[in-house]
């Protein structure tokens, strides 16, 4: 009963640091390390995407547009422009669609909050079946002991008298 | 089993409700008119072009005029299926203060001088030495063509190869940019 339990609270427990975790993973901002011109530039790209490709960001892509768009991102950084202004540029230019992650505002702000959500969510429900799956288990599990009480007195006594008989 | 009493079912049906509402929202709440390009509307972005013959022409020195900027390559089959449109659209409109730059792009430029022989080139048609107007235009493809009216605004963008028709819509539209708006 009593091993049932911290069974029970280490399983809780581990749900909740798994939440924990995940959620300092998926809400920590990453932090910039690039600092050579390529790196920034690559930075950069990563987070536009080809206006004429599937699914490539400006980084990835080999298209004539990807390249010139590197070009001018390299040219605007060596010009001393911040990576806001030159993302800023290019939305501009193409809209928000242009970027590799939505922009948090309006409505978008439900991308990024939802799966938070259904994260923590989903967390409390699986720790809430596990409480009461636990607890509903130790009840059967007490009621079961005390079912086989008689029966266990009645193999002692069995096992009592088969030792008799053979001494 | 039941893992939640009255009141936890209560707040879970709440927060449904609440989630319903908000992607309702999303699906078929207010929501931004699309337009072509996001530069219609604003002041064109200035350019000057290196003209195959050498000549430069520069966008804000042809304020008070209204502008068609159309982009090409000689590669591109939908730019040579509008190229004589263009050409007729502008003999027609070249004496009404319209002025028709061609500015070819991703391309080489002996194929492009050939394929203005082939095609035409009677307005004036070049390219961007530094290779940046294709991406401040906001080009994905050609043909693209903007439309800009004689106060220096974008009026519209016209994805994909033109015809006559088409060519005088957006003209009209561009010259007189009030009586559309009004």
């Amino acid at each position: 009963m009593m091993k049932h339990k911290s069974d029970l609270q280490c399983r809780t427990f581990a749900l909740y640091s798994l939440t924990a975790f995940l959620l300092v993973f998926l809400l920590t901002p990453s932090f910039s390390t690039a600092e050579s011109l390529d790196d920034q530039v690559n930075e950069i790209s990563f987070q536009l995407m080809c206006p004429v490709c599937q699914g490539q960001s400006v980084a990835e892509s080999n298209s004539n547009l990807a390249h010139d768009m590197r070009q001018i991102i390299r040219k605007k950084l060596q010009e001393g422009e911040s990576r806001e202004e030159i993302i800023q540029y290019f939305v501009d230019s193409y809209g928000e669609s242009i970027l590799a992650s939505p922009p948090a505002k309006g409505v978008n702000w439900l991308l990024w909050i939802l799966p938070a959500v259904a994260i923590v969510f989903g967390v409390v429900a699986a720790g809430m079946f596990l409480h009461k799956s636990g607890s509903g288990r130790s009840e059967v599990e007490s009621k079961e002991s005390e079912a086989s009480g008689p029966e266990s007195d009645y193999m002692k006594r069995i096992d009592e008298e088969l030792k008799k008989q053979d001494s | 089993m039941n893992i939640l009493n009255a009141g936890g079912r209560l707040a879970v049906l709440a927060i449904i409700i609440i989630i319903l509402i908000i992607l309702g929202y999303a699906l078929f709440g207010k929501r931004e008119v699309v337009k072509t390009s996001p530069l219609v509307g604003k002041e064109a972005p200035d350019f000057t072009l290196k003209q195959f013959d050498g000549e430069e022409i520069r966008l804000s020195d042809l304020r008070g005029k209204t502008v068609l900027v159309n982009f090409w390559a000689s590669w591109c089959m939908p730019c040579r299926q509008e190229a004589s449109a263009l050409e007729d659209a502008w003999e027609k409109y070249k004496d009404d203060n319209v002025v028709f730059i061609g500015v070819n792009v991703w391309d080489e430029q002996s194929s492009a001088l050939t394929y203005m022989d082939k095609y035409g080139g009677k307005y004036p048609h070049g390219v961007d030495p530094e290779e940046e107007i294709q991406v401040e235009y906001g080009i994905g493809g050609v043909p693209e063509t903007y439309f800009i009216s004689p106060s220096g605004v974008i009026i519209d963008k016209f994805n994909g190869p033109l015809t006559e028709r088409i060519i005088d819509f957006y003209l009209q539209k561009t010259m007189n940019p009030e009586s559309e708006s009004s």
